[in-house]
């Protein structure tokens, strides 16, 4: 079965950041022959004042293709305790990914959650519904983090745009390329320009700088733009902030 | 470059305004690098790219002096 992992609140100053968590907990899992787990989104969360986070508020989320649903809860819960950074106040969300699911109720939560200010109650509640096709678990401090769980998950699961965690690094001695050449190489589904226009594949992009894919549509999507003339992969200060 | 509310040093310059967040940061002792995917900004110092920047709505404080 194919799940979404979620965490949140998990990290420090000091600490590992939540989305490197993810991606060795999700790892750790695999070595442990419970699955395959597949690429991190980061959702952006409410930026409020009155919200403990630590500096930016956002929840990462994978999906992860498991044959043991129980003994990949245990593990990744166990992670958690034995590696968030002390202090934190992490949650975990895992949810049954399929599409037979109606997941518009965690979708419209995880929207408010990049909002308004919600509750631990307002998270449970929503999460309620879907019986056994979701767990909810606190691993410390407040538990606060449950909240952020169950909005990435939610907003994962109805397909909402999100930064895929990882950079797109330029190839040495390779400036320019086509569009198509670019999707092929860095595994894009889709490749848009600034107005999210479908980009012709024969067009030809200089790539010299990092960049980096997002989730739109369901899809590992690249964004590019021109400048001066000249057709490139988006640099991340183009990319909207929050 | 800097205000002060409730004590502590909020940025003037909003979430966009580059070339003066690296400077700053290049100008401070503090700097250090967040994480990867919480980088925002293409230089790699910069205010906007340091782990104690805490966003606000329309900028963000600088923790530095409450962290270290």
């Amino acid at each position: 079965m194919n799940l979404f992992l979620c965490i949140d609140d998990t990290d420090d100053l000091d600490s590992i950041g939540t989305g490197e968590l993810l991606e060795n907990m999700r790892d750790a899992a695999a070595a442990r022959g419970l699955g395959q787990g597949g690429f991190i989104v980061r959702y952006q969360l409410l930026i409020d004042e009155t919200i403990p986070y630590t500096s930016h508020n956002s929840s990462m989320c994978c999906t992860f293709e498991t044959h043991d649903r129980d003994a990949l809860t245990a593990f990744c819960q166990s992670y958690l305790e034995a590696n968030c950074a002390e202090g934190s106040d992490p949650g975990l969300c895992i949810l049954t990914n399929n599409s037979g699911l109606d997941y518009t109720v965690l979708t419209a939560f995880g929207k408010r959650a990049q909002t308004e200010v919600v509750s631990k109650r307002d998270a449970y509640a929503a999460a309620a519904a879907f019986g056994s096709d979701v767990s909810l678990s606190e691993h410390g401090g407040t538990g606060i983090g449950v909240i952020g769980a169950l909005a990435g998950a939610g907003l994962r699961a109805g397909r909402q745009e999100g930064r895929i965690k990882g950079k797109l690094h330029p190839l040495p001695g390779r400036p320019t390329m086509t569009a198509g050449e670019f999707a092929a190489l860095y595994a894009l589904s889709q490749l848009v320009d600034t107005n999210g226009q479908p980009v012709d594949p024969q067009r030809v992009l200089t790539f010299t700088e990092p960049t980096k894919a997002v989730f739109r549509d369901g899809m590992v999507t690249g964004v590019v733009c021109c400048e001066n003339g000249v057709w490139k992969p988006l640099p991340k200060r183009k990319k909207e902030k929050q | 470059m800097w205000d002060t509310v409730d004590g502590m040093p909020v940025w003037q310059g909003g979430k966009t305004d580059w070339a003066a967040a690296a400077q700053a940061a290049e100008n401070c002792g503090a700097f250090r690098a967040d994480c990867e995917e919480e980088c925002v900004a293409d230089d790699d110092v910069s205010c906007y790219n340091c782990r104690f920047r805490r966003w606000t709505r329309d900028s963000f404080v600088c923790m530095k002096e409450r962290c270290l």
